[in-house]
């Protein structure tokens, strides 16, 4: 199942989670913020709502009998000296209407002149439960009905200079977003380096992970995190882990040395049997002269036999030297090389009475293209290890072939096929455990630096192990 | 003009005040019915005629303050009070019971005119312009605030109901000059002697009006008592104690805070011109 990258999983943990801790301060500023606002608009609400209830009720008992008596001049008396006084009662402007929605009066008599109709200062008056200061200018127009002696006898409008509210308001709202800015600020960089610090041993395992291109590496002593948290145990694992997996290296590069010497081993155990079988005839042939000392002919003949013989052994000691030569990035491949290893495989076929089919397709130009010393050693251990699985009287092949820029070789055996380690090895160079195919690891490390590739395949009763090999820039090395 | 930020206290009907040390020394007090012929909502004015008052009287002197006129007229007829300062229209409504104790003189005559006022910035020239307005009269039974402005509608040939959109009263001839000034109505009807006092006194409030129109000289308001009482003893007492104003500190300060040259005595022919408006009226 694919998921698609967001941008978040592009920003590492250790700014994520600070920068997350950050934005949860900020967050709690705001909202400690708007708090706080709301509860100065309601307080700020009910003040004026109290402050304007207590007003319009000393106008409607002040008024009252005047208004019931049509008195403008009364009433307009009134409204002016509670104007005059308005100090305190902040009404900055007040009118009166009658039940018909006429002016009676007004503490500004140019604004709203006497008989006219109220309809314009009405239709933008609120009553005083509905009166809100945020919901208006400078000024807000209140209207409550005048009851007098159990009856409405008009209306009463008065407007509340209420920007005085509306400053400390803004001023309260300033403070507040600079202290509140600046306090979550803070907070929000102390969190930030808090958690950055918090996460800093986190950073530093992944780098000492994300680092290790080859190998891990442990993280060094002083680098440790201290305690018993969470992290240090995380880093103490890390650490146990890389050790783990260095002591695991180090045995494989053992165990990859001993299946050297072992294919070594047998391929010693042939070379002496080799030399051994011709040493028999030699010495029958020393003793024949030594008879017939007398008989030139017999001598001549056994000289020769003796010369053949020691031929052989020279032979046979040269392609075991050339196998083994230190000197590995020496020549490039050529036809002698398979001589050779023909030559040394012959001995085991011939010991285990088994057939071999021998098929070079490849000629010498891109033979060249390759080393010497990889390509034998490739060759030869894939043919041991074919005898060992065909068993006696078993068959087994050698095919080269030139394929499209490359070389590709076949090993087949009738053996009863590879194990599943063993095809591990040689595939995916999996781990060398004791026991199984020989020299697999060191087939599929030499092929690994040719850049070439491992196949294992079963076919008809047979296995059938193929390599290709490009020829590349890296062909001789 | 301190005195001015202590004014109002007196403005309810009916205030009784008591005035002069001596009070408790001469028994029954002398008592003084006022109107709003004159700024009658000042302290300090009403503080220095008491002062002047009683101490020239012999006795101490009490002010009587109602709303309107034809409640103080009721109040001095019914003999409540001793004296009253009058206008000439009541005066001379009542004529056959009372009779003028002394009469202000005011810029070196005993006569004032009646203005009718408009806002400072009213384009009105004359009475004609203002009909259909609202307008404010003083006091029914007021000369320059009701009966002048009222005959002069007359005269014209109209009537002052229809005249005017809607007029109202005050009951007080700085209230006149409230009204108008505020804007409550387009114009006003005021005694002359009360808006120049005004314009000196409260410039900020009388500037915002303007006159257009000036009455012909009237007889200024008077003090009145009852004919039948004119000999008594009291009666002597407080018409000597005014028409002496003038010779005293006291009374020197009252006068200039009322802003009058003096006083002097004067009969009914006086106030010829208001009978003849009323006469109009009638």
């Amino acid at each position: 199942m694919t998921r698609k990258l967001r941008i978040g999983d592009r920003i590492p943990l250790s700014l994520r989670l600070p920068a997350l801790a950050a934005l949860l301060m900020i967050l709690l500023g705001a909202l400690a913020s708007q708090q706080v606002l709301t509860t100065l608009k309601r307080v700020q609400n009910e003040r004026i709502r109290e402050l304007a209830r207590i007003q319009m009720e000393a106008l409607s008992v002040a008024v009252g009998p005047h208004v019931l008596r049509n008195n403008i001049w009364e009433i307009y008396d009134t409204l002016d000296r509670a104007k005059a006084g308005a100090g305190a009662t902040r009404a900055a402007f007040i009118a009166v209407a009658d039940s018909a929605g006429r002016v009676l009066a007004a503490s500004d008599p140019r604004r709203a002149p006497v008989d006219t109709p109220i309809g314009d200062i009405a239709a933008r008056a609120v009553n005083l439960a509905d009166l809100n200061v945020a919901a208006w200018g400078k000024e807000v127009l209140v209207k409550e009905p005048l009851i007098y002696q159990g009856r409405r006898v008009g209306t009463i409008f008065a407007e509340f200079d209420v920007s005085d509210l509306l400053d400390e308001r803004r001023r309260i709202s300033r403070l507040l977003l600079l202290w509140n800015g600046a306090a979550t600020g803070f907070l929000a960089l102390v969190g930030y380096f808090a958690m950055q610090r918090m996460l800093a041993p986190v950073t530093r395992l992944a780098r000492h992970i994300g680092r290790s291109t080859d190998a891990p590496e442990p993280i060094p002593d002083a680098d440790m995190p201290q305690g018993d948290t969470e992290i240090a145990r995380l880093a103490r694992t890390y650490n146990h882990m890389v050790e783990a997996m260095q002591a695991k290296a180090e045995t494989e590069r053992r165990l990859a040395e001993r299946e050297r010497l072992v294919s070594l081993g047998r391929l010693s155990a042939t070379l002496a049997h080799e030399i051994n079988n011709p040493l028999g005839g030699l010495l029958n042939v020393a003793d024949t002269i030594r008879e017939y000392a007398d008989r030139p002919e017999v001598v001549r003949q056994s000289s020769d036999l003796i010369g053949r013989g020691l031929r052989h052994l020279r032979d046979v000691a040269r392609a075991t030297l050339d196998q083994h030569r230190i000197d590995r990035t020496g020549q490039p491949a050529s036809l002698g090389d398979l001589d050779d290893i023909r030559l040394l495989i012959e001995p085991e076929i011939r010991h285990q009475e088994q057939y071999l089919a021998w098929e070079i397709d490849a000629g010498a130009e891109t033979l060249s293209a390759f080393p010497a010393a990889s390509l034998r050693q490739i060759i030869l251990n894939l043919l041991l290890n074919a005898a060992s699985a065909a068993g006696h009287r078993g068959e087994i092949g050698l095919r080269l072939q030139e394929v499209e820029n490359g070389l590709k070789i076949v090993v087949s055996d009738t053996g009863p096929g590879l194990s599943r380690e063993a095809r591990k090895r040689l595939i995916s160079g999996g781990p060398v455990t004791p026991g199984g195919g020989v020299g697999f690891r060191v087939v599929h490390d030499l092929v690994k630096e040719l850049n070439g590739k491992v196949n294992v395949i079963r076919r008809d009763g047979r296995s059938l192990i193929e390599v290709d090999m490009p020829i590349g820039e890296r062909g001789i090395i | 003009m301190q005195f001015l930020n202590r004014r109002r206290f007196l403005q309810a009907a009916g205030g009784v005040v008591m005035f002069g040390a001596r009070a408790a020394r001469a028994g029954r007090p002398l008592r003084l019915g006022l109107t709003p012929v004159f700024l009658d909502n000042d302290v300090a004015v009403l503080d220095a005629m008491a002062l002047a008052l009683s101490s020239a009287a012999g006795m101490p002197i009490e002010f009587e303050q109602r709303r309107t006129y034809e409640e103080v007229t009721g109040l001095l007829l019914q003999g409540s009070i001793d004296a009253a300062w009058l206008c000439g229209y009541p005066y001379l409504q009542h004529q056959d019971e009372l009779s003028v104790i002394a009469v202000p003189i005011w810029r070196g005559q005993p006569l004032y005119q009646s203005y009718l006022i408009v806002g400072a910035d009213d384009p009105a020239r004359s009475l004609v312009d203002l009909r259909g307005g609202v307008h404010a009269f003083s006091d029914p039974d007021s000369n320059s605030g009701y009966l002048v402005t009222a005959t002069d509608i007359i005269r014209i040939g109209e009537r002052v109901e229809s005249f005017f959109h809607r007029s109202i009263f005050t009951y007080g001839h700085r209230n006149v000059v409230r009204a108008v000034a505020g804007g409550l109505t387009r114009s006003g009807s005021v005694d002359g002697y009360v808006w120049e006092a005004l314009l000196i006194q409260e410039p900020d409030l009388a500037s915002r009006t303007k006159i257009i129109s000036k009455s012909e000289w009237l007889g200024f308001p008077p003090f009145c008592s009852r004919s039948d009482r004119i000999g008594k003893r009291r009666i002597k007492a407080i018409s000597t104690a005014l028409s002496g104003l003038g010779e005293s500190e006291a009374g020197k300060r009252a006068l200039a805070l009322l802003q009058l040259d003096g006083m002097t005595e004067a009969g009914p022919e006086l106030y010829a011109g208001i009978a003849e408006r009323m006469k109009d009226l009638a």
